[in-house]
């Protein structure tokens, strides 16, 4: 398959997980939005490394690993954004029961 | 080691679970009370609707379960350069395991793992 | 290398601090000796004296701007340590987990502002800012507090999402995360879109025009001391990444660029000052005049040239050292309004002293090192060929005079009783330091930008 077709579905996810954020209103769910977002970059990553791997293999033995070893690192970060963001939201939740971020405008004079 | 083995494993389990099951049958004693038919059933009566706000702290569990699982992930690469690079690897993990190991002796000793 | 592993090794020990010693004093005093071994062993790597044979793989390299940089945002922590560490204690109950996570975002920027990979920057970037979204939610009770930490934290990790996208397709167009890449005549289109997702995110970092609208918010909503520390050392941080990145990744596709950070500069100097003028609150005023300085950094981004690289250093230097003055005082006051600042000349006359000397600095008149910075920064965009560019930031430097002398107004020219309370005298002592560095710095910068060579 060309990559043309990986570049363009995760362009997609990437653009869907853009429009939650901007539109939807609830924190969770703005927060899926963000892990799609994330996890769009991790298939496009993907589908390079195999790219570059095909393309250098012959010059280079482990071409493209790079890529793949920064998935996990994304992975991983992304874990503990989630902590740190659920553990905000949980707070929030207990002041204010609701999750939703239009209820936050009192930091606007 | 072909197919064969995958069929033979998928057998085994089917009949360890089917044995499990019929040896319950036998050797079951017959008592009924109400608490027997209702969800999640663990012994003790269930007193509300489960729709109940849950406890905030136990999300807590859950996000710690998170942070150490996924970081386990960065062990997959480790394990497929550790016959190469030899000793050096095995001390880098360690260190690694060590840093992962000051976190949960954090949340420890913070009480986040206490059942309330 | 020193630097990354002493401020790593602090914040662990700092996690533990509170379960060892049983009293805040020494905590906070443990806290202080760890800050200064870590400068120590900085300025010894500075010194060619590197503690740590560590292999990066080229993957970070630690050349003397990242190190003179990771000192100058480390000598600004202990100024920050020494002013409102007393302050950061009172935000809640874990008083040693703010020192520990403080030690944690200073790891992030020694490697957001040493890195040789893309990997390594965004590493850094999230290192520097997941303890921020922490810190800023730290007042757990307040509301506004909850509210700008879930609001820092989803604009932040939306302008994560752009910077790997942007990593990605760079990535796929180079076939490698180390920076310094070598194009040819046609220029790949997946490189220029992940350069201007790049751009756009970094500019969310630093809070540049017209990515800036969460600043304020955030800024105003986060624990005074947290907004200290924020709109200063880490501002400054994200600077240095922004530099290195656009000077090492992307130097040798300048053209493409060039206009369009210029425009991202002037934009960011018009809002930040303009809507500055109109704040009634100190600290929204502090705010937005972070963003408008974020305009001036940018203007060192602009040009690329050695002016521009001293320049940023001594612009993150003087501009850290006077809003931590300005910010350690603010903390102190019962009213953070402009009227609240009222007759504070006649009550504290030391104290009023020697923020005019901030105000001063920060306002860009000369003697301060705030004159200089803006100074340096100005020649830099003369030279990189844009007269207009320069003229339009001193246009800008003249419409901030006038929302830092309403703060001097209000202190010696108006009656009222500003009331501030916990002065000690050391803390006035820490202070006249920090304004004497200021003023030093204004009439002999090489003391600073000197170490850049030897």
């Amino acid at each position: 398959m060309p990559i043309n077709y990986y570049i363009f579905l995760s362009l997609t996810l990437f653009v869907i997980g853009i429009i939650g954020v901007l539109t939807r209103r609830n924190a969770i769910i703005i927060f899926m939005c963000i892990e799609l977002m994330l996890n769009a970059v991790n298939l496009l990553l993907v589908a390079f490394s195999k790219m570059h791997y095909v393309t250098n293999v012959s010059k280079v033995t482990n071409a493209g690993s790079d890529g793949q070893l920064f998935v996990f690192f994304i992975m991983v970060v992304a874990a503990a954004e989630v902590a740190v963001g659920l553990s905000i939201i949980v707070m929030l939740f207990r002041n204010t029961h609701s999750v939703d971020v239009n209820f936050l405008n009192r930091l606007k004079h | 080691m072909g197919p064969i083995s995958l069929i033979a494993l998928t057998l085994a389990a089917l009949l360890f679970s089917a044995g499990g099951i019929l040896v319950g049958k036998l050797f079951n004693k017959g008592s009924k009370n109400l608490q027997k038919g209702e969800a999640y059933e663990c012994g003790i009566p269930t007193k509300t609707s489960p729709w109940h706000q849950f406890n905030v702290g136990y999300y807590l569990f859950a996000l710690l379960f998170l942070i150490f699982d996924v970081e386990l992930v960065f062990l997959y690469p480790w394990a497929v350069v550790v016959k190469k690079v030899g000793v050096t690897a095995l001390v880098e993990i360690m260190v690694f395991i060590f840093i992962l190991f000051m976190g949960f002796l954090y949340a420890h000793k913070k009480g986040a793992l206490k059942w309330m | 290398m020193n630097a990354l592993i002493f401020s790593a090794v602090s914040g662990v020990i700092m996690m533990f601090s509170s379960f060892l010693l049983n009293n805040k004093n020494s905590v906070r005093v443990l806290a202080h000796v760890l800050l200064l071994a870590t400068i120590i062993a900085n300025i010894f790597e500075l010194r060619g004296i590197s503690f740590f044979h560590i292999d990066t793989r080229g993957m970070l390299e630690f050349d003397r701007f990242a190190l003179l940089f990771t000192l100058v945002a480390n000598v600004c922590t202990f100024a920050f340590f020494l002013l409102s560490s007393r302050d950061l204690e009172k935000i809640g109950n874990h008083y040693s987990d703010y020192f520990s996570l403080l030690f944690f975002i200073l790891a992030g920027i020694v490697v957001s502002s040493s890195f040789k990979s893309l990997l390594m920057l965004f590493l850094g970037i999230e290192i520097l800012s997941i303890p921020l979204y922490i810190l800023t939610g730290s007042d757990k009770r307040n509301l506004k507090s909850n509210e700008a930490s879930l609001k820092y934290f989803l604009m932040g990790s939306f302008s994560t999402g752009l910077m790997l996208m942007g990593i990605a397709l760079i990535y796929g167009a180079t076939g490698t995360f180390q920076t310094g890449i070598t194009v040819a005549e046609k220029v790949p289109v997946l490189l220029i879109t992940g350069m201007m997702l790049l751009l756009f995110s970094m500019s969310f970092k630093v809070s540049a025009a017209p990515f800036h609208f969460w600043t304020p918010d955030v800024y105003d909503g986060a624990p005074t001391v947290v907004t200290s520390f924020m709109a200063t050392v880490v501002k400054a941080a994200g600077f240095i990444a922004f530099m290195r990145l656009f000077a090492e990744e992307f130097g040798s596709i300048r053209p493409e660029w060039k206009l369009l950070v210029g425009i991202v500069a002037a934009v960011t100097l018009f809002i930040g000052n303009i809507t500055a003028v109109f704040q009634q609150s100190v600290k929204r005023m502090l705010a937005y005049s972070s963003i408008s300085q974020a305009g001036f950094m940018m203007l060192a981004i602009y040009s690329l040239s050695n002016d521009a690289k001293e320049g940023l250093i001594l612009y993150a230097a003087a501009y850290s050292l006077a809003t931590i003055g300005i910010f350690a005082v603010l903390v102190r006051m019962k009213d953070y309004t402009f009227e609240g600042f009222n007759g504070f000349a006649k009550q504290q006359p030391f104290l009023a002293g020697i923020l005019v000397v901030f105000l001063l600095s920060l306002a860009g008149i000369p003697l301060t090192a705030g004159f200089l910075s803006k100074f340096y920064m100005l020649k830099a965009t003369i030279d990189g060929g844009s007269l207009a560019l320069a003229i339009f930031a001193v246009l800008m430097a003249a419409v901030s005079v006038y929302y830092y002398f309403r703060l001097i107004q209000s202190m010696y020219f108006k009656t009222g009783n500003a009331t501030i309370s916990g002065t000690t005298t050391g803390f006035k002592y820490t202070l006249a330091a920090l304004a004497g560095i200021t003023i030093l710095l204004g009439i002999f910068p090489n003391l600073l930008t000197n170490w850049l060579y030897f």
